[in-house]
């Protein structure tokens, strides 16, 4: 049983800009990306059931539309579209995945985004089911995806002024001052009604009690 | 020009050509309360002096009481929800109203889609800032009287959701709340046990609205009551 | 007192004209009160249509206060001729949670939608960046509520890769059951929910059945009703008891009959299939291009299942085919989902029978630091694929933890199969994607 319990050590490490060799189900889409894609992508990575590249933010559409169109890779489906922010310094990431019914791993694909100009291209021309993926990028992390129709927020108030998953977006100090607080929270004690309280204490000593 | 006043009351403050001043606080001097302590009562010519308490005293204490007791009776065994199942906890408020756990037998069966035919507003769900001004435009537009049930943590206190930049900490800090009922959902039996307290408010008509004519304070106990 | 003080406009004729209005071009003596209800028709100004109190209670809703900022905003909210937006409001009887949607309707036919969401956005993924990794499964449960077993089978899913072991097979084994047990009440319900959108009141009575006793089940075996917290890091928090296996035997011996009873009213009933059949048709390719999944994509013929797409495991050793429909209407993905109920039934059936022995979780201590790198893992959920994207780096709370929610990305379906329907039909194809709102605002 002891074999059950123990970290399985066959998994690769998911470490950062190791290359690894690719295991055997991934080896036709490994050699596919190179011939064909190779001066697009870079940053190869594999893992039992994940192929990963980067992809600058100018050749994205066109390497997605070769993904998409070409038989031979024949990635018809993007599952999902992701944003990643790095850090303060950090750029961000916009890491789409995709399946294909001819291999048998997901493709992952990164495509960098600068901080300080966060501008990419939509890829609601390829699939339209990627639009409100972009909203929601747009929305929480200020992504802003040129060409897209209907770049405005999805989940916060349109006049809401702030990204909420970047990192450096933090909560106010004192959650009092923010939207959230309502009209009489229990961090301002001069919004409290006091005269709630006059009716369970005058009914105190009551039979029946103040309920 | 003079208006006869009951004994007790101050003079209407008159201008000096003879017309009524219109001022706020003349409107308020004219206003007759009965002082309950005085002997001259009106009722007391009746045999029927009001109670220290408020309310009424001897055979007029029956009648009104036992009709109010009725009405709040009928009140409290035929309060109709509002169909507001924000989230997690409209599964378990849909679950009580269903066969296993029914809600129909408390009266609370017909969930109105209408606020204005509603008396209880369940929040069943996490209140977000952004759901926070229909919410409260919902509590705005029920008649009064009503009451508002806080079902679930969310609603309580934010809940599992603590520190959340688009959750309201708790429903009672944009409107006023009777019941809360805790729990993550609460189970169907604490949601009826939820109502029960809330029986006991009705009951006693209290409850927190702007424009509810006080009667006075409602007595907790009469002779006789054995509850 | 307040006297409403009535505009000019709406005062009486005086009465020299109304001499002469009596006696018009027609010749005939008109009536002074239908005077003033001519008179109250035309409103104080065009486009007022009264400044009497009683006419406050419906507003029209007015487009944003701001100018339409996008162009899919301004095709929305751009009114041609006799066309009104009809706001179906955060609050509304059907049982989706709380979703807006803004109609742009001429007369009772649906022109154009804009579905706004957010409503119940509860900032979950960012939350889950200050938690620990068990921590997580508490705050996931919430998103998709209705299937809250497959919430938390993702990250757990996820965190493995990223920590680098395997749960023990007897976990994977339970992990299937619960999993199921959650679909089939799942389904159950939204048989119930679109009957309930269509204005039948009984099958969500018979879909509440079900479901309580499944959740009855589900309590013996995590504690809880609805949101589980039942799956950890490496396994499952507790392992099958007697409590639960009697329940399991007792609810598997009537379900069938259960959901029979359901279909009986639905599956023949001539008024559903002529509300749901040729409604919302979504063909393949399209359901592809927008990115719906699931039996929302296998009603419209696409054999896409994650169990077998990407599959993990048990379900590589069990037996089931992928189920398809033809038609990809409104009554195709009611079919579908009932073919799925009884697939998933069929499927605890397996996996009760072929259960291993062994222990249920993984030796992973309490807070776990796994390796920074990233994962991605997908499960199938009863909306679709419901996948999560985790890096970690090397910490004890996850550096980004985003879920793909596959009502979310349903729901976009919609305003592509509204325009040209009425708008009782609206709530019908909503239903019949069964989006749930705790996952799509998250």
């Amino acid at each position: 049983m002891g074999h059950l319990c123990r970290p399985w050590t066959g998994a690769p490490f998911l470490g950062r800009g190791r290359p690894l060799t690719a295991p055997a189900a991934a080896g036709p889409l490994v050699r596919l990306l190179g011939d064909k894609l190779g001066d697009a992508t870079s940053h190869l990575w594999t893992d039992e059931d994940t192929v990963e590249v980067q992809v600058p933010g100018d050749r994205i559409v066109e390497t997605l539309r070769t993904l998409r169109d070409d038989p031979e890779f024949a990635f018809f489906f993007q599952a999902d579209a992701a944003a990643v922010d790095y850090g303060v310094g950090e750029h961000f990431e916009v890491v789409y995945h995709l399946h294909s019914d001819r291999h048998p791993t997901w493709l992952r694909i990164r495509v960098p985004v600068d901080r300080q100009t966060p501008v990419t291209q939509t890829v609601t021309g390829l699939w339209e089911g990627a639009m409100f993926h972009e909203r929601e990028m747009y929305d929480m992390m200020g992504i802003v995806f040129e060409g897209n129709r209907d770049l405005r927020r999805i989940y916060m108030s349109p006049d809401y002024r702030s990204f909420p998953q970047r990192k450096d977006f933090l909560l106010p100090d004192d959650a009092a001052d923010s939207p959230a607080a309502g009209n009489m929270p229990l961090e301002r004690p001069e919004t409290w009604d006091l005269t709630r309280l006059e009716d369970a204490a005058a009914h105190r000593d009551e039979p029946g009690g103040p309920v | 020009m003079a208006v006869e006043q009951p004994k007790g009351a101050k003079p209407i403050p008159v201008s000096k050509d003879d017309t009524p001043t219109t001022t706020a606080l003349a409107r308020a001097e004219a206003i007759v309360i009965p002082d309950p302590t005085s002997e001259d009562d009106l009722l007391s010519e009746f045999g029927m002096e009001t109670h220290p308490r408020g309310g009424f005293h001897g055979l007029l204490e029956v009648i009104p009481t036992r009709a109010d007791y009725i009405l709040d009776l009928i009140r409290a065994n035929s309060l109709w929800p509002l169909l507001s199942g924000l989230s997690c906890c409209a599964i378990e408020m849909m679950s009580t109203a269903t066969p296993m756990n029914d809600m129909d037998r408390f009266g609370m069966f017909p969930m109105r889609a209408s606020p204005r035919q509603a008396d209880v507003l369940i929040v069943a769900g996490t209140l977000t800032t952004k759901m926070a001004g229909p919410l409260v435009r919902l509590w705005a537009q029920m008649p009064e009287p009503k009451w508002c049930v806080a079902m679930g943590t969310c609603t309580t206190s934010g809940g599992r959701f603590k520190r959340s930049y688009s959750v309201v900490q708790g429903v009672d800090r944009v409107m006023p709340v009777d019941v809360y009922v805790p729990g993550c959902p609460p189970r169907p039996e604490g949601l009826i046990y939820g109502m029960m307290k809330l029986h006991e408010l009705v009951k006693q008509r209290r409850g927190q609205w702007d424009t509810f004519v006080d009667r006075g304070p409602e007595l907790r106990s009469w002779e006789g009551d054995v509850r | 007192m307040t006297t409403t003080k009535k505009p000019a406009s709406r005062r009486r004729a005086p009465p020299e004209d109304e001499a002469a209005l009596r006696a018009t071009a027609e010749g005939r003596i008109r009536d002074p009160l239908e005077l003033e209800e001519a008179a109250a028709l035309d409103g104080p100004e065009p486009g007022v249509v009264s400044t009497r109190p009683e006419f406050y209670g419906f507003d029209i809703v007015p487009p944003p206060d701001r100018p339409p900022q996008t162009e899919r905003e301004r095709e929305v909210y751009t009114l041609g001729d006799g066309e009104m937006l009809v706001n179906m409001g955060p609050q509304h009887p059907s049982t989706h949670g709380v979703m807006r949607i803004v109609l742009k309707v001429r007369g009772e036919v649906v022109i154009d939608l804009d579905p706004v969401l957010g409503y119940l956005h509860r900032g979950i993924e960012k939350l889950c960046e200050n938690a620990t990794y068990t921590t997580v499964m508490t705050y996931v449960d919430p998103m998709d509520y209705m299937s809250a077993m497959h919430n938390e089978h993702a990250p757990a899913l996820a965190f493995e890769k990223l920590y680098g072991i395997k749960a023990p097979r007897r976990a994977e084994y339970i992990r299937a059951l619960v999993v199921e047990l959650n679909r089939v009440f799942s389904h159950g319900l939204m048989m119930g929910f679109l009957a309930l959108d269509l204005g039948g009141l009984t099958p969500i009575l018979y879909g509440f059945i079900n479901r309580d006793q499944v959740v009855d089940l589900l309590s013996a075996i995590s504690g809880q009703r609805m949101l589980f917290n039942f799956f950890r890091v490496g396994g499952v928090n507790f392992d099958v008891n007697d409590e639960f296996l009697s329940r399991l035997g007792t609810w598997r011996a009537g379900v069938l009959d259960t959901i029979e009873m359901n279909e009986k009213l639905l599956t023949e009933n001539e008024i559903f299939g002529a509300r749901t059949k040729g409604m919302g048709v979504l063909t393949g390719q399209q359901a592809i291009d927008l990115g719906v999944t699931g039996p929302n994509l296998r009603a419209s013929g696409v054999p896409f299942d994650v169990r077998k797409a990407h599959p993990y495991p048990p379900y590589p050793e069990l037996e089931f085919d992928v189920i398809t429909q033809q038609g990809g209407d409104t009554y195709a993905r009611y079919m579908q989902r009932v073919a799925e109920l009884k697939q998933s039934i069929h499927l605890i059936d397996q996996i009760v029978d072929r259960m291993p022995h062994g222990p249920v979780q993984a030796q992973v201590p309490g807070i776990i630091r796994p390796k920074p790198g990233r994962a991605y893992a997908a499960v199938e959920s009863p909306r679709g694929l419901y996948s999560v994207y985790a890096i970690s780096d090397g910490g004890p709370n996850p550096y980004r933890f985003r879920m793909r929610d596959p009502s979310f990305i349903s729901l976009q379906a919609v305003p592509k199969l509204m325009p040209g329907r009425l708008v009782a039909d609206t709530m019908a194809v909503m239903a019949s994607f069964d989006p749930v709102m705790g996952g799509v605002d998250k």
